[in-house]
């Protein structure tokens, strides 16, 4: 290909982003014209400087090899907002979720907590394990006090077909 | 004896690029009665229709068949030139090498080589049971209908009138002047908007050539081409137009309010009032919903008849409805603004500050109602920043796919004039996408904007916010700069696309007229044959075919004038002979032909054939698309189709079923 | 009675309590019992941003065990449960996709029911039960009070994938207030974001977003603010201190759960419904309802 990023030095990847595009719902990404409504209404975009249109025409170019890698795509608030209003159903938020897919598959930066998450979820079943959490009146009370049922764990087939379906991909 | 010339046309390499024509042709030399076989790189030039002419002179043919692309592209050319050789026209047999066989198989030349034989075979085949036929004249009358009175309509009946035809000119509003009417400037020009149009609206009703309808719809078509029947219902405006002087007292002493259309319910008008600023006629009209009398149908108010000098009020008119008949038909309908409400997110609706581009356009017309005083409607100020978002409701596909055209130019239009007519410091600011200025003068107008201190800003908002106290306010990312701006507009301008006009769906059904994915009507072709409809003798022009500004529409106008005027002149139509065609005797009157017939063109009739009073079917000639669906639904073989009767197709079957290797020749 | 099925996700489960109490306390007072599934499991929402096959396999799993309770209809609390799960049975459409996951679930003898009914909280009270029913069974109607919804963001968008409210002008659990007696208020920051999904990786933004909401609402001068997803009462309630902290302002919001109004305006006592548990100043909205 005869183009270049003259900052990076980077050139389009093609096949990096028709793999991403083909993890999408649709193939509507490549419709962007750059209207700048997801920015403009972005929750993520004065505190955290999220620009989805940006992100939408660098992977439009094919200048994904950096995305995964970035920070900028764990900013995300996933208000859906940008789902909900874009002209030609681009839908930003869909490939920011495939672009952290990828972040994992390529063991990139990835915030820790998602990861151990998926650990607990391994283990237990939730996310998180019910807690002991305290009352405005300063008393520490869970589940058994306040007469909630036991949380019942999954089935010891679980973890094994969690594992498998880890190892799965859409496509 | 029959004799057959095979031409196999080459079409370039649109039909040679796949099939062998050589092969096809030596294949047709072994048919029977061929008596010659031909191949040609272009069989439609002028050489390739020479040759063809030379051999029938030469071999005595009596019977072609030209192997090329769809009938439906050179059939007429051929005809004409075979019957210049003396030979009829419809002794030729086209066979479609191109989009049956080139471009429907063009990845297995072999495979397509044998069908272009076998269909060669077919043709030839039939070839020898053609019939001569001949092209029927039918009279036609030399009026002309025009659906919708605005610049459309009325260049189109201009144009007609003056040519000498007779024009009915149907508005559904009491005035003449559509969407022109309701601008204040033009752009590139700014024009005032009314200053020219006028003349030409009074020139449509002072035209002895037109019938100025206003108030009026059509109700129903019958007939054919050349021969339209039209009813038209002309509402009563309950003022009599022949008293009525437009002096406008009986507006003055009217109690009851109602909206002002015109004025996009910007303001209220009287239930008696003249419709709009410079109406076309300009004469009252009541409105019946809201008239106190009409609507209680009581004894009640009638203050207008009162106070109407000219005694021209009255209550008591009613509908009329007119027949005429016309032999063509331009259908010029207008389009209508989009709905910003349904995008819930502008606040279009919801804040009095948030306008569309129609509404602002009645503001900043002197003779609208705020007597051309920019402001915003909430409080009545002078806004201090005023901002203008575009495509609103198109380009997208959540409402609109279509790109409205005419939305930059208007914004541009609007920008320009908020500017030269706020003397107070203003900050005017346009967020778009895009800025399409494609026409004549159009982007020295953009030039011009951008030397005026108008901001534009290269993003549009996701939404547009209101405080508690009512002012607006939101966010939008400019991409030139990378900064994400906060706006505290005043008035907020939203650039409204335009939409298909809401009885698209009544009259698509009325004219036959079919409408394409976005609703508006569709054209013949969209290259080629942008001013016709698909039914013969309805012509399209302005935005209702799709959205589109003043000089194309005028265009347009003019374009389908010359059409309407070219269909009528000579005072007669010709109609293909391919029809069908009923066996009075065979006939048993069973209907079951008018039943099937889309086209309303076969009836029952009460006749005398052979001594005895029958129902019998019969053609009307100038409606039959020669469809064949009655003559495959006559119970008795009374209905046989010109040039489609059974020996005609069964022997084109039979030799599709034949082995490819043919036997006999000459 | 009718059993619906009732799928709480990891959060109500793990922390939040009030919610969970809240609703097995009112829903039968309106003719709903509560069944719950085998399994208490994650519907896959966190783990989307990892392996999203993985997520949808989750979400549907959730439906198979719904399925094994024989029951037409489910109810998921949480909005981003609730999300996750519709997403997952559009994807369900994609057979090679939801061919992979059948085999999966098939491991386990479990099986793919589409005819299950999803619902939220809001649109069960709203839609199945119905405003009628609610108010019928009201003992202690709210007077004078005024609240703001916050309905959140996942189950209003996006509209195409068919949501349980108008995306942008949703009015069903203002609709479900005003059925209780109060007042709701129309504001311009009611579609704003609690921040939730951000509360883990980039702490300080999240607080950041929740403290602007809330000090938006603490300007209206209303009672207090009501919401139905356990990500939202998280931010709004138990992190309502900080988030003040991070916006630089003193935060006096008292922001319960719909079903916790709910609750009150059947006659249920405070401590069943989980009052005990909010951490923002709840006794200022009590004191004006008990009055």
């Amino acid at each position: 290909m005869g183009v270049t990023d003259l900052m990076s030095m980077a050139k389009p990847n093609l096949e990096s982003r028709n793999k991403i595009l083909s993890r999408l719902r649709g193939k509507e990404l490549v419709n962007c014209f750059q209207c700048l409504k997801c920015t403009s209404g972005c929750t993520a975009l004065k505190l955290l400087e999220l620009k989805p249109h940006e992100i939408v025409k660098l992977v439009n170019l094919g200048f994904v090899d950096e995305l995964p890698s970035s920070d900028i795509i764990w900013t995300c608030v996933t208000c859906l907002k940008c789902v909900q209003r874009c002209p030609q159903k681009a839908s930003p938020y869909h490939l920011i979720i495939a672009l952290r897919n990828q972040a994992v598959e390529k063991e990139a930066k990835v915030p820790e907590t998602y990861m151990k998450i998926v650990s607990s979820i391994l283990e237990t079943g939730l996310a998180e394990t019910p807690q002991k959490i305290v009352t405005r009146k300063m008393e520490t009370v869970d589940r058994e006090c306040l007469k909630l049922p036991k949380v019942r764990p999954p089935k010891e087939s679980f973890q094994a077909c969690f594992m498998k379906a880890m190892e799965g991909k859409k496509c | 004896m029959t004799k057959i010339g095979v031409y196999v046309c080459h079409c370039g390499l649109n039909i040679a690029g796949v099939v062998d024509v050589e092969n096809v042709v030596e294949y047709a030399k072994t048919l029977p009665d061929v008596v010659i076989a031909r191949h040609y790189a272009y069989m439609c030039s002028e050489p390739g229709q020479r040759m063809i002419q030379e051999d029938i002179k030469a071999e005595k043919l009596d019977r072609v068949v030209i192997a090329t692309c769809s009938p439906r592209m050179h059939e007429e050319t051929f005809r004409g030139a075979i019957a210049e050789t003396g030979l009829n026209a419809y002794l030729m047999e086209i066979v479609n090498l191109r989009e049956h066989v080139a471009w429907a198989h063009t990845h297995e030349p072999e495979k397509a080589t044998e069908k272009a034989k076998a269909l060669v075979r077919m043709g030839v085949a039939r070839a020898k049971f053609l019939e001569p036929l001949e092209k029927r004249s039918v009279a036609v009358e030399k009026s002309v209908l025009v659906v919708g009175g605005g610049i459309a309509g009325i260049q189109t009946s201009l144009d007609v009138a003056n040519a000498g035809f007779k024009v009915y000119l149907v508005e559904k509003t009491p005035s003449i002047g559509g969407r022109m009417a309701q601008l204040d400037k033009t752009f590139p020009t700014l024009d005032c908007s009314a200053c020219i149009l006028t003349p030409r609206m009074v020139d449509v009703a002072k035209h002895c050539n037109i019938t100025l309808l206003t108030n009026a719809e059509v109700m129903d078509v019958k007939g054919f081409v050349g021969n339209y029947e039209v009813s038209i219902l002309k509402k009563p405006r309950y003022v009599d137009s022949k008293k009525c002087v437009g002096c406008e007292l009986c507006t003055e002493t009217c109690p009851v309010k109602i909206p002002d259309r015109f004025n996009e319910s910007l303001t209220e008008k009287r239930a008696i009032c003249i419709y709009s600023a410079h109406s076309v006629p300009k004469i009252a009209i009541i409105n019946p919903e809201y008239c106190l009398r009409l609507k209680l149908k009581k004894n009640v108010c009638g203050k207008c008849q009162a106070v109407c000098e000219a005694g021209a009020v009255d209550f008591e008119q009613k509908p009329e409805i007119i027949q005429v008949k016309v032999g063509g038909i331009v259908l010029a309908v207008g389009s209508e603004v989009f709905d910003a409400s349904s995008i819930a997110e502008l606040s279009y609706g919801r804040s009095k500050n948030v306008i569309s581009n129609i509404e602002f356009e009645r503001i900043c017309d002197a003779a609208g109602p705020t007597g051309g005083k920019i402001i915003s409607p909430k409080d009545g100020k002078t806004p201090k920043t005023i901002v203008f978002i575009q495509c609103v409701g198109s380009r997208d596909k959540r409402f609109n796919e279509y790109c409205c055209r005419v939305g930059c130019m208007v914004t541009l239009k609007q920008a320009i004039l908020a500017n030269e007519k706020i003397h107070e410091p203003v900050s005017i600011y346009v967020c778009y996408s895009d800025m399409r200025a494609f026409g004549k003068g159009y982007d020295e107008f953009y030039t011009r904007a951008r030397e005026m201190d108008i901001d534009f800003i290269a993003g549009i908002p996701s939404e547009i916010h209101s405080a508690a106290d009512g002012s607006l306010y939101f966010d939008v990312y400019d991409k030139s700069t990378n900064k994400l701006l906060e706006i505290r507009p005043d008035l907020v301008v939203l650039g409204t696309g335009l939409v298909p006009n809401n009885d698209m769906a009544k009259i698509s059904a009325l004219f036959h007229a079919s409408r394409s994915a976005d609703g508006f009507f569709l054209e013949a072709h969209p290259k080629l044959r942008p001013l016709e409809s698909a039914m013969g003798g309805v012509f399209l022009a302005g935005a209702c075919q799709g959205p589109k500004d003043i000089p194309d529409t005028v265009a347009q106008a003019s374009g389908a004038a010359a059409k309407v005027i070219d269909l009528l002149s000579s005072g007669q139509i010709e109609l293909e002979p391919l029809k069908a065609v009923v066996d009075k005797e065979a006939c048993s009157g069973c209907r079951i032909c008018e039943a099937v017939c889309p086209f309303v063109a076969i009836q029952l009739k009460l006749e005398v054939v052979k001594g005895q009073e029958k129902l019998a079917a019969e053609v009307i000639e100038a409606m039959c698309q020669g469809c064949g669906l009655c003559g495959s639904a006559c119970p008795t073989g009374a209905i046989k189709i010109e040039q489609y009767n059974n020996k005609q197709v069964l022997t084109q079957v039979k030799a599709a079923l034949a082995e490819a290797c043919a036997e006999g020749g000459k | 009675m009718l059993k619906v099925a009732v799928f709480w996700g990891c959060c109500i489960q793990s922390n939040q309590y009030a919610y969970e109490m809240s609703l097995r306390e009112t829903f039968p007072h309106l003719g709903v019992e509560l069944v719950d599934l085998n399994e208490a499991i994650c519907c896959g929402d966190p783990v989307k941003s990892v392996n999203d096959f993985a997520a949808d396999f989750l979400a549907i799993r959730v439906l198979a065990l719904a399925d094994q309770t024989g029951l037409e209809n489910l109810l998921v609390p949480c909005n981003r449960c609730h999300f996750t799960i519709s997403e997952a049975r559009e994807t369900m459409r994609n057979p090679k996709i939801a061919g992979k996951i059948e085999e999966l679930l098939r491991e386990e003898g479990l099986e793919y029911n589409p005819g299950i009914r999803v619902w939220h909280t809001i649109d069960m009270l709203h839609d199945l039960v119905g405003l009628e029913k609610l108010k019928k069974a009201l003992k202690r109607p709210l007077k004078d009070v005024k609240v703001a919804s916050h309905v959140g963001c996942q189950i209003i968008r996006y509209s195409d994938l068919g949501r349980v409210d108008d995306a942008e002008n949703p009015q069903k659990l203002d609709d479900l207030i005003r059925a209780l007696g109060a007042e709701t208020v129309e504001y311009a920051e009611k579609l704003d974001c609690c921040g939730a999904a951000l509360t883990r990786s980039h702490p300080d933004s999240a607080l950041s977003l929740a403290g602007s909401k809330l000090k938006a609402v603490q300007a209206l001068k209303v009672g207090g603010m009501v919401v139905s997803c356990p990500d939202c009462q998280l931010m709004f309630d138990a992190k309502q201190k900080n988030a003040g902290t991070t916006v630089g302002a003193k935060l006096s919001v008292p922001v319960v759960y719909y079903t916790q109004l709910l609750g009150l305006a059947l006659g249920i006592d405070q401590d069943k419904l989980g009052l005990n548990l909010n951490q923002s100043p709840v006794d200022q909205l009590l004191s004006k309802i008990s009055a």
